[in-house]
């Protein structure tokens, strides 16, 4: 009976916790209509200044709760308002997901560069761990206490403001419809500030509350993924009810508690499952939710793709394979086999071209397609051992085969609800699998068949071999992963071109019309989740097979993110947004950063400055994802736009490309090294069409619109015949030519 | 028997009663007129003939069987088209991709698998005279023509029933005039079209049977002639005299 209570207060004051934390998500949605997937990175955020305010400076706990909770709180989420959320209206379901993954990325990366994630830090319970109660026999600490009386104060006040309050109301309003609002006389504005504000205030409150009662450690990764257990009671309440959110995350609570008291502790099973329980419960809650009304186009989007034609696709392809090779030459062995593994991120970011630059729906965590592939391709597909071990095509087939059906399986609940809720499904699979599967190393026995999914926790992958074609050699893994890129992305570009591409637009555009049209919009999502789940799932083992030997941490959710944010911001409805956005993801963020830490080390003068440097790269390419609201096209579409501009400027396109084979020649013997050589290219590739258009501008005469005619120039002759021209009047020249107007 | 109708139709949002047990039909080969105004519940019965709506209670009935349980898509297959008040094209797609994508779907759905795609489009294309501009972007072309895009979508579907919802607003005068007469064409060629529309002239020109809502509720089915005289027509659209 003690154990039941004891385990009940547990699960009741983590249930509160949960709730402090999902009712400013709720808030905050309930404003502005954006799901803050950062919510739980402001948590962690928040909770790091506390820990340096309490540890480091040594302030007093209420004083550095005041300013934390009082005064960071607030301010954090104002000034996110103010210079990223309040430009996103109008903007697309998946611009504003990704703007809040990239704000999620960044919080990261700028906690990791302020405090070193190699040491450890913990975070004491207010009073002290040992100032306590014992009620009935059970002992209650009084931070727990706290923790449930905040969450009681919470509600109560939520409820109050949404329902009794003229703020609340106007808050509410915002979302459908702040033009109404304005006309009414209030601001839509500052409803949502506020609503920010006091959302990323009750993150914080949730972040210094959670880490005592979840074992003291403070951890970046750990604590953001922590809070983000509460979107699966926020989605309890679907996002909009306080009470229903409540109620969900006292149940989340309770539920992980009684499984840590009564499952059977052996293995890791009853662990990993606590962990996993809000992603579970998150899943089932999409399972029940009803249907959706079906929508018309929500907002006119500012987003533009050109679509390849198959015809310059293959012949782009072709010079894909080509360039990688020649430069290939120039490489040393690890470099290669470094290019090797960015090309296959590449190949899971084509994963996400299709998905989401195709058809509008988003996928949180395609790595965790990725691993599934891997892990049946290494449970099947292996054959010999040793260095002899390759992994067989039927392995790779077979592993491709399976992310799809799972990719099938994990979207089919969520289809028929908004593209957000996709997102969230896939993203309450990627956690879970990191937490379940990749962690699983007991054995199991189904069906008579003994065996355990990560035996040691790690999974060595073997080089495949792809019938004739041994990936053992590091440039024929290279060139392998490369024409394989050149061959889906043909395939894309065929699928788009065609009837199956232009219904995908369609739906992307307007599911309610589609439909009118006899689409049955389900069946269309599921199949191409499940292309771009199988396309995951064959980028997944060419990286694991690329790295060697992969862990859960190969397959994170925070990788996903990244390669997903990088994606974007290159150009999702681009084949080379993906190229560009999976070589980032997969080895740029690491060279740059590798390149900053050797420099860091030859020279020890500097090398705080390298070492700084290197973070700022991170933090810099989340800046440039938040600023994928104001340019949603992406990158490479700027570039490729560029280059079109420069159509006419033939002999500059000619000198480039002179230039660049002068380099080439000069890298191959040696007389520049290969490191400048990529500088130098790629700094041409990005300038070029920069350069061109200023050479473009400079060469076209510049004429003065009509009406502005004499306005800051001399009014002669010429002026005034051009006027009578273009008004038809009989033309006075001196010249005296025939007038038009007969 | 009439090809569409309506039985007892109701639409509640919250507790605001939209539509009130409304029973209309439209006919083959007819134009059917269903006007009234703003805010009377003429889109809101359009959602709910086509499957975006739910009603409160009712049935609406597709040749004779029941299809009130029936998604869009499925309406869709089984004849039913429509155009949005608020336009619903495919901005990513040119003005011949918006007409093409609905012959992708008939071909993906098994309907008619068999037909020349290419052929089929230009010909709805030349019908409904988009073929100069064809090849533009949809999201470049006028409002008014834009709405004939729509149309010629919903034509692609090859449907029994064709639902125009204010296909004129925003049209030229010679627009209109081109318009009126194609639905004319087709309504002879045996579709049966409903048409929601503001433009009373326009309305009164085309159609052989007209139903008027107000607040929800049906006041009047008749002729054009008969509408005219219908005293609650009369009301509901110059108002009363104690209203005035």
């Amino acid at each position: 009976m003690t154990t039941f209570l004891t385990y009940t207060i547990l699960g009741l004051v983590l249930g509160a916790v949960y709730f402090i934390a999902a009712s400013g998500l709720v808030l905050t949605y309930n404003t502005s209509g954006i799901f803050n997937f950062a919510h739980g990175a402001q948590a962690m955020f928040g909770t790091f200044l506390y820990w340096q305010f309490t540890n480091v400076w040594g302030w007093p706990v209420w004083l550095a709760l005041v300013i934390v909770v009082g005064v960071v709180g607030p301010a954090m989420g104002a000034a996110l308002h103010a210079v990223i959320m309040r430009g996103l209206r109008g903007t697309a379901e998946v611009t504003k997901i990704i703007v809040t993954v990239a704000v999620l990325l960044g919080t990261v990366y700028l906690a990791q560069w302020a405090w070193n994630p190699d040491e450890a830090y913990t975070v004491d319970m207010f009073f002290g761990g040992g100032a306590k109660i014992t009620v009935a026999g059970v002992v209650v600490r009084w931070h727990e206490i706290v923790c449930l009386a905040a969450a009681v104060a919470i509600a109560v006040g939520l409820r109050i403001l949404f329902t009794r309050s003229r703020t609340g109301v106007v808050m509410r309003a915002s979302v459908d419809d702040p033009d109404l609002v304005r006309l009414n006389g209030h601001d839509p504005e500052r409803a949502a500030m506020l609503a920010w504000a006091l959302g990323s205030t009750l993150a914080v409150l949730a972040g210094v509350l959670i880490v005592p009662i979840s074992g003291g450690g403070l951890d970046a990764n750990m604590l953001t993924l922590l809070v983000i257990d509460a979107f699966a009671a926020a989605m309890f309440g679907r996002l909009r009810s306080i009470p229903r959110t409540f109620a969900g995350a006292i149940v989340l609570g309770l539920a992980a508690n009684y499984v840590l008291a009564y499952m059977p502790s052996a293995g890791t099973f009853a662990g990993n499952l606590r962990v996993s329980l809000p992603m579970i419960l998150l899943f089932v809650v999409l399972v029940v939710l009803p249907q959706d009304r079906l929508r018309g186009a929500a907002v006119r989007t500012r987003e533009r793709y050109r679509p390849p034609t198959v015809r310059s696709a293959a012949v782009w392809g072709a010079v894909l394979v080509a360039v990688v090779y020649l430069y290939s030459l120039l490489l040393s062995d690890g470099g290669v086999s470094t290019l090797a593994l960015g090309m296959s991120f590449a190949i899971i970011a084509l994963s996400l071209t299709v998905l989401t630059g195709y058809a509008g729906e988003l996928n949180l965590a395609p790595l965790a397609f990725g691993a599934v592939a891997t892990v049946v391709a290494f449970h099947f597909g292996v054959r010999g051992s040793g260095l002899a071990a390759r992994l067989g095509v039927h392995g790779v087939l077979l592993g491709v085969l399976a992310a799809a059906v799972v990719g099938g399986l994990i979207a089919l609940p969520a289809l028929r609800l908004r593209g957000l809720y996709l997102a969230l499904a896939t993203m309450a699979f990627g956690v879970f699998l990191s937490n379940m599967v990749l962690r699983d190393t007991t054995q199991h026995e189904l069906f008579g068949v003994t065996f355990t999914l990560f035996p040691g926790g790690s999974l060595v992958i073997p080089p495949p071999k792809l019938g004739p074609v041994d990936l053992r050699d590091g440039t024929t893994f290279l060139m392998t992963a490369t024409v394989l890129f050149a061959l889906i992305a043909i395939g894309l570009a065929a699928l788009r071109a065609g009837g199956y591409g232009r219904r995908l637009a369609a739906m992307k555009d307007s599911p309610a019309a589609t439909a009118m049209l006899g689409q049955n919009l389900v069946r269309l999502k599921l199949g191409v989740f499940m292309i771009s789940a199988a396309i995951a799932g064959l980028g997944g083992i060419l990286m694991s097979a690329a790295t060697g030997t992969v862990a859960q941490e190969n397959f994170t959710f925070t990788v996903s993110l990244s390669l997903l944010m990088l994606v974007v911001v290159a150009g999702i409805g681009y084949i080379s947004g993906a190229l560009f956005g999976g070589l980032m993801a997969g080895v740029g963020g690491a060279v740059l950063v590798g390149t900053f830490g050797d420099l860091a080390l030859e020279h020890e003068g500097p090398a705080e400055i390298f070492t700084a440097l290197s973070h700022l790269v991170m933090v810099l390419t989340a800046l440039v994802g938040m600023g994928v609201g104001k340019n949603p096209s992406g990158v490479v579409h700027d570039i490729v736009e560029g280059y079109r501009a420069m159509r006419g400027a033939k002999p500059l396109l000619y000198g480039a490309a002179a230039f660049g084979a002068v380099l080439y020649v000069l890298a191959v013997t040696g007389v520049i090294g290969s490191w400048t050589f990529s500088l130098i290219a790629l700094s041409v590739v990005m300038l070029l069409p920069v350069v061109g258009r200023m050479v473009l501008e400079e060469g076209r005469k510049r004429e003065t619109p009509l009406e502005l005619l004499g306005v800051d120039e001399p009014y002669t002759d010429d002026v005034r015949a051009r006027l009578d021209q273009e008004l038809g009047l009989p033309v006075t020249s001196v010249k005296g030519e025939v007038s038009a107007t007969a | 028997m009439p090809l569409l109708e309506t039985r007892g139709v109701t639409v509640r949002f919250g507790g605001n009663t939209a539509v009130d047990d409304v029973s209309l039909t439209v006919a083959e080969g007819q134009i059917t007129g269903l006007i009234g105004p703003n805010g009377a519940g003429k889109t809101t019965m359009f959602n709910t003939i086509t499957g975006l709506q739910k009603p409160a209670s009712g049935q609406v009935l597709l040749d004779g069987a029941d299809i009130t349980k029936l998604p869009p898509a499925k309406r869709a297959r089984r004849g039913m088209a429509r155009t949005f008040q608020r336009l619903e094209l495919f901005l990513s797609l040119s003005v011949r991709d918006n007409v093409r994508v609905a012959g992708d779907v008939r071909r993906s759905t098994g309907r008619r698998r068999r037909f020349d795609l290419e052929a089929e489009t230009d010909r709805i294309l030349e019908r409904t005279g988009l073929t100069d501009i064809a090849d533009q972007e949809v999201s470049d072309i006028p409002i008014g023509r834009a709405r004939v895009v729509e149309v010629a979508r919903a034509l692609m579907t090859s449907p029994r029933v064709l639902l125009l919802d204010e296909p004129a607003s925003g049209q030229t005068e010679q627009e209109t005039e081109a318009f009126a007469e194609m639905l004319t064409g087709l309504a002879a060629d045996g579709l049966a079209i409903c048409l929601v529309e503001h433009d009373l002239p326009l309305v009164m020109g085309l159609c052989s049977m007209i139903h008027v809502l107000d607040y929800g509720a049906l006041i009047a089915s008749g002729t054009p002639a008969e509408i005219k005289e219908s005293p609650e027509v009369i009301a509901a659209y110059i108002g009363t005299e104690e209203a005035a």
